[in-house]
């Protein structure tokens, strides 16, 4: 019994961080209709910049974090703002495309700025635990966790209760409508795209305090939000965050019980069985597939 | 003729004349060396971007000292090797498709990628190529049984990485420890490393626990440290990569795992490891292809101590394994190139199977499968943030320092 719980601890604090990388791409997803291949990039990117912070001036990650924050939040907006919105009204491939391509500039520029050796951010309490019950807890990866929850109560409170925030959620489900209302639609989505790369980037310094972390790592973080995304259903700004969470359980269980080939195997099969009972995802919204964009 | 085509043809015949005189130039001034093309495709983007970069220094490290020393002649010139290189993207199947643009450009005679995955594609591409390679960077003894018969792998045996620490820690560690635990990533060249290290720690008396697999290139080996938390054992050996290397050290920690000893394949030689962990990386056992306390020499690089300081001061870092397999791949084929005293595939393919050296690589010597058999592994620790070679006791700096937590 302790094992399993210990597992399941694991799980859900695994699926914490899962769901912090996945929160931004979701809500961009969710928003402007962009599947952002660039996305695990700008998580890199997060992480770079907090390690720098860190070796130039010591800095605490959590500190760097709001760093790493900030920046993104520009780069995002820029990309956005002067590149991405000039495609915006494009099919979804060219929206695919676009990304990619800034994914590999971003993935081949980290290459050539800070090469390929791997990197992590120390800390004095970075492999630090504590005893509950009998289960371990993860002191860098709890915090990690609650950062998530944190994030995604405050993302609902933003779009739900600011009118930047109702703006957004305006722009996405009705374009048309929203410029009508005097929503300028080109500075919201841009504003859409600052904060989920500032979310990146905050998922990014997390990653390289708990792993490890190279350029070459985006890819995986990339697929990764975009399985949590469907799995938890776009639409739904609690969707990262389910979905996360289940995918984390899922692996560590799996893991647990099964050989550890299988465990990337059997988190696509949960997302299959998933998508064939919910086709919008955990909690999805339908209305979103349906939305107008003009 | 018209007047227009005698103006045609008698520009065609100037031209020609033209060009005749401006490439004999420099075949004049050449006409005594012997540029030897070599192909390499290596992952210089990708996730093995890190180990490919220091291939690829290895490889240029050899071109450079056998291009500044070499005096032999191949039919009367002198030879000078240029090695071109392709990046694979760290995927085989443009590490396959690479060495065939290769064989269209007439490149016959290859160095390897990294990664057994890579390499093995590129084995068999070699054979139908019929041109001959020297691998650096694919240890996974799967390549090797396949009758293939024309690529040689100067590394020891992947069957060697774990045994060889096996055997160090039976013969090093008082009080000798009683189980080990395998713990494992589940690619084709972790699991050779394991099956060997398994039949060793058997035959050593050893209780064997596990192995338990994890998926390749992860970064939460949890539940693998879970399966064998309750068995407490002695040493946790890992197979493992950087990644999956440095998590298992950190989530023991996390998951209050402390065995006597640690001991990983692949990640602790690299630089990254102990600047990565830091103090939890203190007393790590690895096993290395290569370390600078190695025997031997050769007429261009000298000896491993030599090699060490020459790289150092051209690279700017110390060398590593990698790099020194690199080079070492290198000067077996400019040894077997001079052998053979051809640049013709065949003719190589056939000295590299008899080529049996010394170098600052230790010895390089092929069995019937193409493996180098004969140079044994070495096993270091990391002792105060730096590397050290700690067995076999001829080539050990320091002793080993055990256990891993007192």
């Amino acid at each position: 019994m302790d094992t399993f719980l210990q597992v399941t601890a694991y799980g859900l604090l695994q699926g914490g961080l899962l769901a912090l990388v996945a929160v931004g791409f979701s809500l961009v997803w969710g928003i402007m209709n962009i599947v952002n291949l660039s996305h695990g990039a700008f998580v890199i990117l997060g992480a770079y910049i907090a390690w720098e912070m860190q070796s130039w001036i010591g800095l605490d990650p959590f500190l760097g974090m709001f760093v790493s924050a900030a920046v993104l939040f520009f780069v995002g907006y820029f990309f956005q703002r002067f590149l991405i919105n000039l495609i915006v009204n494009g099919p979804v491939f060219i929206t695919l495309l676009l990304t990619f391509g800034i994914n590999m500039i971003l993935i081949q520029g980290m290459n050539l700025l800070f090469t390929a050796d791997f990197r992590s951010i120390q800390t004095s309490y970075g492999s630090n635990s504590f005893e509950f019950g009998n289960v371990r807890i993860p002191l860098v990866r709890l915090l990690a966790f609650l950062l998530a929850i944190v994030i995604t109560f405050a993302l609902v409170a933003f779009v739900k209760r600011t009118r930047t925030g109702i703006s957004i959620m305006a722009t996405g489900m009705d374009r048309g409508a929203a410029r009508l209302m005097g929503i300028q639609a080109r500075h919201v989505y841009a504003l859409t795209f600052g904060i989920s790369a500032a979310l990146a980037g905050m998922a990014g310094t997390m990653i390289a305090t708990i792993e490890t972390f190279d350029p070459s790592k985006a890819g995986k973080f990339t697929l990764m939000a975009f399985v949590v995304a469907v799995l938890g259903g776009l639409g739904n700004m609690y969707g990262a965050l389910v979905g996360g969470l289940m995918i984390g359980l899922v692996e560590s269980w799996a893991g647990q019980y099964l050989s550890g080939t299988w465990v990337n195997a059997i988190a696509f099969l949960v997302l299959i069985i998933v998508l064939i009972f919910r086709p919008n995802g955990l909690v999805g919204k339908a209305f979103y597939a349906a939305r107008v964009e003009f | 003729m018209s007047k227009k085509r005698k103006s045609i043809a008698a520009t065609i015949a100037a031209s020609s004349l033209l060009m005749v005189g401006v490439y004999s130039i420099p075949a004049a001034s050449a006409a005594d060396v012997l540029t030897i093309t070599i192909g390499a495709s290596v992952p210089l983007t990708g996730s093995l971007a890190k180990e490919g970069l220091l291939t690829k220094e290895g490889y240029q490290f050899c071109q450079e000292k056998v291009n500044a020393l070499s005096t032999s002649t191949i039919n009367g010139k002198k030879k000078q090797i240029e090695i071109v290189y392709q990046d694979d993207t760290s995927k085989p199947d443009i590490a396959a498709q690479n060495l065939s643009k290769f064989n269209d450009k007439g490149i016959k005679l290859i160095l390897s990628s990294y990664g057994s995955a890579n390499v093995n594609a590129q084995a068999a591409v070699v054979e139908i190529n019929k041109q001959t390679m020297v691998d650096s960077g694919g240890a996974d003894d799967a390549i090797f049984n396949k009758g293939y018969t024309r690529t040689f792998n100067v590394m020891s045996p992947a069957s060697e990485y774990a045994s060889s620490m096996v055997k160090a820690i039976a013969e090093l560690a008082k009080p000798k420890p009683v189980s080990i635990a395998f713990l494992s990533a589940d690619d084709g060249f972790s699991k050779t490393v394991t099956a060997g290290g398994i039949k060793t720690a058997k035959s050593l008396g050893f209780t064997v626990i596990g192995p338990e697999y994890f998926p390749n290139a992860t970064s939460d080996v949890s539940a693998a440290l879970n399966k064998i938390k309750a068995s407490k054992p002695d040493v946790i050996l890992g197979s493992v990569h950087f990644v999956e290397g440095v998590a298992l050290i950190k989530q023991s920690k996390e998951l209050g795992i402390v065995p006597k000893s640690f001991a990983e394949t692949v990640a602790p030689p690299i630089l990254d490891f102990a600047t990565t962990l830091g103090a939890l990386a203190e007393n790590v056992l690895g096993s290395s292809q290569w370390t600078s306390t190695a025997k031997g020499q050769d007429r261009y690089f000298g000896n491993a101590k030599n090699y060490a300081a020459e790289f150092k001061a051209k690279f700017g870092h110390e060398a590593t394994y990698h790099n020194a397999e690199a080079s070492a791949a290198c000067l077996a084929m400019v040894y077997s190139i001079e052998k053979a005293k051809s640049i013709d595939a065949d003719k190589v393919r056939s000295a590299l199977s008899t080529l049996d050296m010394l170098s600052f690589y230790g010895k390089i010597k092929f069995d019937s499968t193409g493996q180098n058999t004969y140079k044994p592994m070495s096993v270091i620790q990391i002792q105060k943030g730096k590397i050290v070679t700690v067995w076999p006791r001829r080539d050990a700096e320091a002793k080993m320092l055990w256990p891993y937590v007192k």
